[in-house]
């Protein structure tokens, strides 16, 4: 039976599968990515490569988190 | 985007490294709207205005951007505090206006970067969450040592042997191991095994070899490319593993 904490672990260590953008290209679609993203259309289909980044990258996934709840925040005032 | 006066992470040579690049820079014209997006909206056109005009009204409009900046940051280190208990208020106080301060100077830096594909709120959210989120990493790890050898590799190790543990299981955590020591470079061992397994921050670990987040993230992303090549030639369908363990 294969473990949990050894999937997370390879899977952090082997990262996403599928083509990303890096760190640079990241923080610049990061915006646009994530007003999609609040407005409900498909942020993945407009900046193919991001979501994969997020996936493999904690630091640009946690600013991802955090730019995404301030502005559903500010939408739901 | 350039990159900004102190953002830790400049814009490296990245593109044909394998990482996609699916931004096409363009000059610096103002806030001309991005093709396929909206125009730009009549709040941020306002505020690139007043930022761009001079006088009281300038003044005024940095002093609101400082304000919104400072929201942004004292955000980001509300969500982190819980994970910071060692840091007191008067810090976590100072941090945020230190991140807001230097948030500030990128975003009147990169102003004509403005394209109109968010609001301009959005867009200068961003670099206020970014500077706070790189300063509380570093602060969380200002002291410690940043471990670069594979110290972890007891968890693999003892997981690999627990009774019981599938034969397939064990073969596919040895060929990482040799993968890592055999397929990667010195420079991509250390930075895949503080990265993926020992998990300092790249923010910590870019600052500690004086490169970037994002030359460090590539180095990454090699070292994570040619580790999943060493495994496929070894016979391992690895996505279907990581599939099968979920």
């Amino acid at each position: 039976m294969q473990r949990p904490d050894l999937k997370q672990a390879l899977g952090r260590l082997l990262g996403p599968a599928g083509d990303e953008v890096g760190c640079d290209e990241c923080f610049e679609q990061l915006d646009r990515y994530v007003e999609l993203e609040v407005a409900g259309a498909d942020a993945d289909a407009a900046l193919p490569g991001l979501r994969a980044h997020l996936d493999g990258c904690p630091a640009c996934r946690e600013e991802h988190d955090s730019l995404r709840a301030l502005v559903s925040g500010e939408q739901a005032l | 985007m350039p990159a900004a006066p102190g953002r830790p992470h400049p814009r490296p040579a990245i593109v044909g490294s394998g990482l996609v690049k699916s931004v096409t820079h363009r000059s610096a014209a103002a806030a001309e709207p991005v093709s396929g997006h909206p125009p730009v909206d009549q709040e941020s056109r306002a505020w690139l205005q007043e930022l761009r005009s001079s006088g009281a009204g300038r003044d005024a409009a940095v002093e609101r951007l400082h304000a919104l900046l400072l929201r942004a940051a004292r955000f980001e280190v509300a969500r982190r505090r819980p994970t910071l208990p060692h840091l007191r208020g008067n810090e976590l106080h100072d941090i945020a206006f230190e991140a807001a301060d230097d948030a500030l100077m990128s975003v009147l830096a990169h102003l004509d970067d403005f394209r109109g594909a968010s609001r301009f709120t959005t867009w200068a959210y961003k670099f206020a969450l970014l500077e706070a989120a790189v300063k509380l990493r570093k602060r969380a790890w200002q002291g410690r040592e940043v471990p670069l050898e594979p110290e972890t590799w007891s968890l693999f190790s003892s997981a690999a042997l627990e009774p019981g543990a599938e034969a397939e299981q064990s073969e596919l955590l040895t060929a990482v191991q040799h993968g890592i020591a055999e397929a990667l470079t010195t420079h991509q061992q250390r930075v895949l095994v503080a990265l993926a397994l020992n998990g300092v921050p790249i923010d910590v670990l870019a600052d500690r070899l004086g490169t970037s987040r994002g030359a460090l993230y590539k180095t990454l992303h090699d070292a994570r490319r040619k580790l999943r090549a060493h495994l496929a030639a070894e016979g391992f369908d690895i996505e279907t593993w990581l599939q099968e363990a979920r």
